[in-house]
């Protein structure tokens, strides 16, 4: 385990991320250093940087993402291959009675379950990702009231873990997180590091695929100004489409076909869609556009969601048979999916750098 | 201690530094006093670099008899005077000869590439020695540093000049150079001035 | 007073060749000086400039090279005396004017000094404006030393008088930026009123209108011209012979390649051996006096600088007179004897010599060679040339870099020239990719910027200086506004023409002489022309990024952006330090990840230097000039700044 931390820096991200078109922008390794920036959703190296080990390379999680060390770090346990990663239990949810009403996305679990740990104190404050117009703000909340102007999904990818940084380097301590799959595994290799990153609390997103706002940004300018829409959103399948409300209270409808060309390369070597390394993971519940999924994976996550529904800040039900078998399914075909095409290019298991590593067997049996 | 004939002639002197050092000040003071003294003198001077932290070197020609090239020819130089170590150095791999003679300020002025990690600058002792292997007899003096406690440290290139009369190859004293610096400056300035040149002066004859 | 002004005729000084030249100006009575700055000839205008109240002489730095022509012109045909000084590339500018001065004529005495930068010293060029005197038929005139630059301008004048023509003086770095001893003539009273006359007859030279046309009349009486000061030259005192009766070896040489070729045959002792026919009028040459001495040798060698001018009207005129004189053995560039790029030098002149006559000449032992070129490579690293400390340019183009990385469409910058073309360096962060002439980076943007048709969608930049932008740049954006390039314009305004030493130009609100003026706003001029204009201080580094990354983003048309912030050397900031700067050791990450040496590995202002002992940033306290920038690109806030009351 002790080899893999803080083994290569810039040059290496640059090659065999950057360069590959591997980098979805999580901002991992922003504001670390001068040298990456974000900006309108992309992640840019200003100036060579000649550290030898540095945290871009070490926190990236599109390089050297060894899944058994981190499983074991995070779980005591190897890692399995379990389409939905390992976790301890699964619901449906939604915001409890205690939460004032507000737009969320779904059910508003993530905002209810934040909400709650920073008035209990449990965190001190939360990095979250708003919105200007299309383009993702990460922010960092500590007014509890706060976090409900964050909610919702911004389809772009963002530079959430950017925030991350700039206030752990700031000394703050107690650090919520609520990001994306890519983002929670960045956030997992920062907790890993011989210094352990302050992160108390890191909430997952499903996803399995966001949009490059410079792409995006553009794109939607054909239908509508950025600054009059409401909410996005992309209704479970088998609707196939992004909806559009505006704040005229229009709904606007785009096939996925023509956003699918959006997606930035990155997402297509992604093989988590519910966040496996967090403490809880939420997504939408299939049929139900009001509810959430919640996977429950730690301690610590367990103990959040226990507290939260015995005090009416959270509401849950057991998940249907039919909708774990979907999401199952869903899971597993983005894992394969991934798999295969970064093994295809020789980005698994190699000598040199490689993207991922997972054990030999366990990558056959995944990529059938 | 100062001759009135020159050891050479024509006798050619590098005067060598960074850009900002006040190099060219130094030549032209150096030469007026010789053209005072009724010598032709010829200065050549490179000073595109002179601001921008390029090396600036000055050539002097001092002659009875008439006016030499603005360049000194390779291997022919007789003294370099250095308002910084490695400059003396580079002086020398094209106008040094085993009779030279190098007077040099001791304090570096790092060129770009050694302050961003590219190339490596010498310590004192490799200094000293290219210096000992390469001439007939060399001088390094603090002179930045007794400038900034005289206030400037632009004011080294005073005491060089001071340390070169100390030398004395070149017909010129204390007096000629208050005469001379006396037509550019006045006051306090001339006041410092002739200290600067009289700390020169004594920090080659300790 | 300036020594330049000392009325005692015999006096001696020590003068730079520009002062020479300065100082034979006002032996001719000069009445109107003009000129654009450029190394190395800026001094000419700047020393008379300072004395130009005391002689009553008009002295102007012109918007450009061409203006300042048309002004000096103006004073010849109003019967005054003129000078007009320039570097190499500045005739290009002129030359358009001067092609139609050299028909139309002159009246008053008139002289184009133009100041060659052979080896390109301070110059991105090594242009030759000696081919200007063949090509446009006008006299040329080159001093071999000191004391000629004196009275070679002066005579320069009367010349000019004579033949009605403009008569061209050509200088070279090593000769306007050399010094040696001059003696002066006598001062004269000039009591010259200007006037000019045009009511006379339309072709008389002193009374008609000047033109160029009628074309076929004018040039003849041009070539006339040129005929008489053939038959002038060959009685010219400027043209010098030393050396035996028969020379062995017969050197053809002109101004400071004189000086060169004197040394080499005196370091090699072949006086005897070998003679030099030292120019001083060089176009036409004077035929007779030529071929005189082309007549007693077997050999020549012509010895100049870059290109074979002077070779090439050498050779002409032997091959006509080879029926007289017969074939002669030639030494040049065209026999690879010299080197025909570069600046030349004794050394290359002894080696010439040498191989000709077959002489072994070596300065020092080979051991002693080998051992301090040695101890130079491996102890005495390159200086490359970099922004000063405190310099706004590193500012800017920290900024500039960092907006197009960010946007990451691999945008690029148009440069041209000034300090700021140093950016193509490290020091600006290799930022500029393309250096021409004078404005050539706006007119390139504009180019750039309408190659969207062909699918480039690269963001286009140019930067200028102020001076720069009144002297080419402002047609250049015209053509982009007017042609709907979508580029961006950034103004390094540092207050002055910094590079040459902070002349002034029509932005601001005074004179060379110090006379209040009004100032020509470039920020207005630009919007009139129909850009988006926004000023900056570039020492705020956020905000100049983040305007940068907004007008990359507008797609409108022509962004100008002004960065508007003194040179670190200007006057007004010169000496004086905002802020008492120093590292904070127990801050500073060194080379440790977080920073990697940003400050002295990246931004690289040399008042910063690297501490290797310590593996810390320290403040180089001598070097330093308090602009506290650094402090905000430290990563770690380790460089503290405190305010200087
Ligand atoms: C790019 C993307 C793709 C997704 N794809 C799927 C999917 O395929 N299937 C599925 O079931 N669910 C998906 N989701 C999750 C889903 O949209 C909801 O975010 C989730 O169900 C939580 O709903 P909620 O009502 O609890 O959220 P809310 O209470 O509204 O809170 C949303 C939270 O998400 C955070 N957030 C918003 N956008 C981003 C972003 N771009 N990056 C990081 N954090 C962000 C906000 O900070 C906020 O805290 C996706 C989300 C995103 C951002
Ligand atoms: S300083 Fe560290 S994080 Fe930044 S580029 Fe270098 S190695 Fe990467
Ligand atoms: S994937 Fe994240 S950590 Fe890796 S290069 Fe891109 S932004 Fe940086
Ligand atoms: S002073 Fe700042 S920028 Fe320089 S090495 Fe130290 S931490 Fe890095
Ligand atoms: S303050 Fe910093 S940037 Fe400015 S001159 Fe000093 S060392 Fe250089």
């Amino acid at each position: 385990m002790e080899e893999k931390k803080l083994t290569r820096g810039q040059q290496e991200v640059r090659e065999k991320v950057i360069s590959l078109g591997l980098c979805t922008g999580c901002g991992a390794c922003i504001n670390l250093c001068p040298y990456f920036r974000s900006h309108r959703g992309k992640t840019s190296i200003l100036f060579p940087c000649t550290v030898e080990n540095g945290r871009c390379f070490a926190f990236c999680p599109k390089i050297e993402v060894d899944l058994d060390n981190l499983s074991l770090s995070i779980f005591d346990q190897p890692y399995d291959g379990n389409a939905l990663g390992r976790y301890r239990s699964i619901f449906t949810a939604k915001a409890g009675e205690k939460i004032k009403s507000f737009e969320a996305q779904a059910g508003g679990t993530v905002s209810s379950l934040v909400y709650y740990a920073l008035t209990k104190g449990y965190i001190s404050g939360a990095v979250l990702t708003d919105r200007r117009g299309l383009e993702p703000i990460p922010r960092y909340v500590t007014n509890a009231e706060d976090v409900f102007s964050c909610s919702q999904s911004k389809y772009t990818a963002a530079p959430t873990l950017a925030v991350v940084n700039e206030v752990v380097e700031k000394g703050e301590v107690n650090i919520g997180v609520v990001g994306t799959p890519c983002q929670i595994l960045a956030l997992a290799q920062m907790k890993t590091r011989e210094k352990p990153y302050p992160i108390s609390l890191s909430i997952g997103l499903f996803c399995t695929w966001a949009i490059d706002f410079r792409l995006f940004e553009p794109f939607i300018s054909r239908w509508i100004q950025a600054s009059h829409i409401r909410k996005v959103d992309i209704p479970p399948p088998p609707a196939e489409i992004l909806q559009i409300f505006t704040s005229q209270g229009e709904k606007i409808e785009i096939p996925l076909s023509e956003i699918r060309p959006l997606v930035p390369k990155g997402c297509a070597y992604c093989m988590d869609m519910t966040s496996e390394f967090s403490d809880i993971s939420v997504g939408v519940l299939e049929g139900r556009p009001d509810m959430n999924t919640l996977i429950v994976r730690t301690e610590r996550g367990q103990k959040l969601v226990d507290e939260a529904i015995k005090e009416g800040y959270l509401i849950v039900s057991d998940m249907p048979k039919e909708n774990l078998e979907h999401l199952l399914w869903a899971a597993g075909n983005k894992k394969q999916r991934a798999l295969k095409r970064a093994s295809d290019e020789n980005l698994i298991n190699c000598e040199s750098l490689s993207y991922l590593r997972l054990k030999g067997e366990l990558l056959n049996q995944l990529t059938q | 201690m100062t001759t009135s004939k020159l050891p050479k002639d024509p006798y050619s002197i590098v005067i060598t530094g960074v850009g900002g050092q006040g190099n060219v000040m130094a030549s032209r003071v150096l030469a007026n006093m010789l053209v005072k003294k009724g010598y032709y003198v010829t200065i050549g001077e490179t000073f595109g670099a002179s601001q921008r932290g390029g090396s600036v070197m000055s050539h002097i020609r001092v002659s009875n008899l008439s006016a030499w090239s603005p360049q000194i020819p390779a291997g022919k130089a007789h003294l370099v005077v250095a308002l910084e170590p490695i400059e003396a150095i580079r002086v020398l791999a094209r106008y040094g000869n085993p009779d030279i003679k190098v007077l040099s300020n001791l304090r570096p002025i790092y060129p770009a590439g050694v302050i961003a990690g590219e190339a490596s600058y010498p310590n004192e002792q490799e200094i000293r020695t290219i210096l000992e292997k390469h001439t007939s007899k060399y001088w390094l003096i603090k002179a930045t540093e007794e400038a900034v406690k005289l206030g400037n440290p632009i004011l080294a290139n005073v005491m060089m000049v001071g340390a070169t009369c100390a030398i004395g190859d070149l017909p010129f004293d204390r007096n000629d150079f208050i005469d001379a610096m006396s037509q550019v400056l006045s006051g306090d300035k001339m006041e410092t001035n002739i200290k600067a040149f009289e700390l020169g002066f004594s920090l080659l004859m300790k | 007073m300036s020594h330049l002004l000392d009325p005692k005729a015999g006096a001696t000084y020590l003068l730079m060749g520009n002062e020479a030249i300065v100082r034979g100006a006002l032996e001719a009575g000069v009445n109107v000086a003009s000129g654009y700055p450029g190394t190395p000839s800026s001094e000419i205008i700047e020393n008379l400039s300072r004395i130009a109240k005391e002689r009553n002489i008009y002295v102007e730095w012109s918007v450009n090279e061409k203006v300042a022509l048309e002004v000096a012109a103006a004073a010849s045909f109003a019967g005054l005396r003129s000078l007009c000084a320039m570097k190499q590339n500045g005739v290009n500018v002129a030359s358009d004017f001067l092609l139609h001065l050299v028909y139309s004529g002159t009246r008053g005495g008139i002289v184009l000094v133009s100041c060659d930068d052979p080896g390109a010293l301070s110059s991105v060029n090594e242009g030759e404006s000696r081919y200007f005197a063949r090509q446009l038929e006008m006299p040329l005139l080159e001093p071999g030393n000191f004391q000629e630059a004196k009275d070679m301008t002066k005579w320069a004048f009367e010349l000019s008088e004579q033949l009605k023509q403009i008569v061209m003086l050509r200088s070279v770095t090593r000769m306007s930026h050399a010094s040696g001893n001059v003696s002066y003539g006598a001062l004269p009273e000039t009591k010259r009123k200007a006037e000019f006359k045009f009511k006379g007859f339309i072709l008389d030279p002193e009374e008609g209108i000047i033109t160029s046309a009628p074309v076929e009349w004018r040039h003849k009486e041009q070539q006339d011209k040129i005929r008489k000061a053939k038959e002038i030259f060959e009685e010219s005192p400027f043209n010098t012979y030393e050396g035996p009766d028969k020379p062995e070896l017969l050197i053809i040489t002109s101004s400071a390649c004189y000086l060169y070729s004197k040394e080499a045959v005196e370091v090699l002792n072949v006086q005897d051996r070998v003679g030099i026919l030292k120019l001083g009028t060089t176009w036409p040459l004077p035929p007779k006096l030529v071929t005189h001495y082309l007549a007693r040798t077997e050999q020549v060698m012509i010895v100049e600088e870059v290109i074979p001018f002077m070779e090439e009207n050498v050779k002409v005129l032997a091959a006509e007179k080879a029926g007289e004189i017969g074939a002669k053995k030639f030494f040049g560039k065209n026999e690879g004897v010299l080197p025909s790029v570069g600046e030349m030098n004794p050394d290359f002149v002894i080696s010439a010599i040498s191989s000709i006559l077959g002489i072994d000449y070596s300065p020092v032992s080979k051991e002693y060679d080998q051992s301090a070129k040695l101890s130079a490579f491996v102890h005495a690293p390159a200086r490359d040339q970099v922004f000063c400390p405190g310099c706004p340019h590193r500012a800017s183009f920290f900024a500039i870099r960092r907006a197009i990385e960010l946007d990451g469409r691999n945008g690029f910058v148009c440069g041209d020239i000034g300090c700021y073309t140093m950016a193509v360096r490290p020091t600006g962060f290799e930022t500029l990719k393309t250096v021409h002439s004078m404005g050539s980076g706006m007119g390139l943007a504009s180019g750039f910027g309408k190659l969207g048709l062909f699918g480039m969608d690269q963001p286009t930049f140019a930067v200028c200086g102020d001076s720069t932008f009144y002297h080419a740049v402002i047609p250049a954006l015209i053509n982009a506004v007017h042609n709907k390039s979508n580029v961006t314009l950034v103004i390094l305004d540092n207050g002055g023409t910094a590079m040459t030493g902070f002349q002034p130009h029509p932005g601001q609100d005074f004179n060379v002489m110090g006379e209040s003026m009004p100032a020509i706003d470039m920020a207005r001029i630009c919007e009139a022309i129909g850009a988006r204009v926004e000023k900056r201080n570039p020492l705020d580094l956020e905000d100049t990024l983040h305007t940068l990354l907004e007008m990359m983003e507008d797609k409108n048309g022509v962004k100008v952006l002004i960065l508007s912030q003194y040179c670190a050397l200007s006057p007004q900031r010169r000496g004086k330090k905002d802020y008492e700067l120093s590292v904070d050791e127990t801050v500073c990450l060194g080379e440790e990840c977080g920073c990697g040496r940003f400050c002295t590995r990246i931004f690289r202002c040399p008042g910063l230097v690297w501490n290797k002992e310590k593996a810390k940033a320290e403040i180089d306290q001598v070097i330093c000039v308090g602009c506290g920038v650094c402090a905000d690109i430290c990563p770690r806030g380790a460089i503290k700044r405190k305010e200087v009351a």
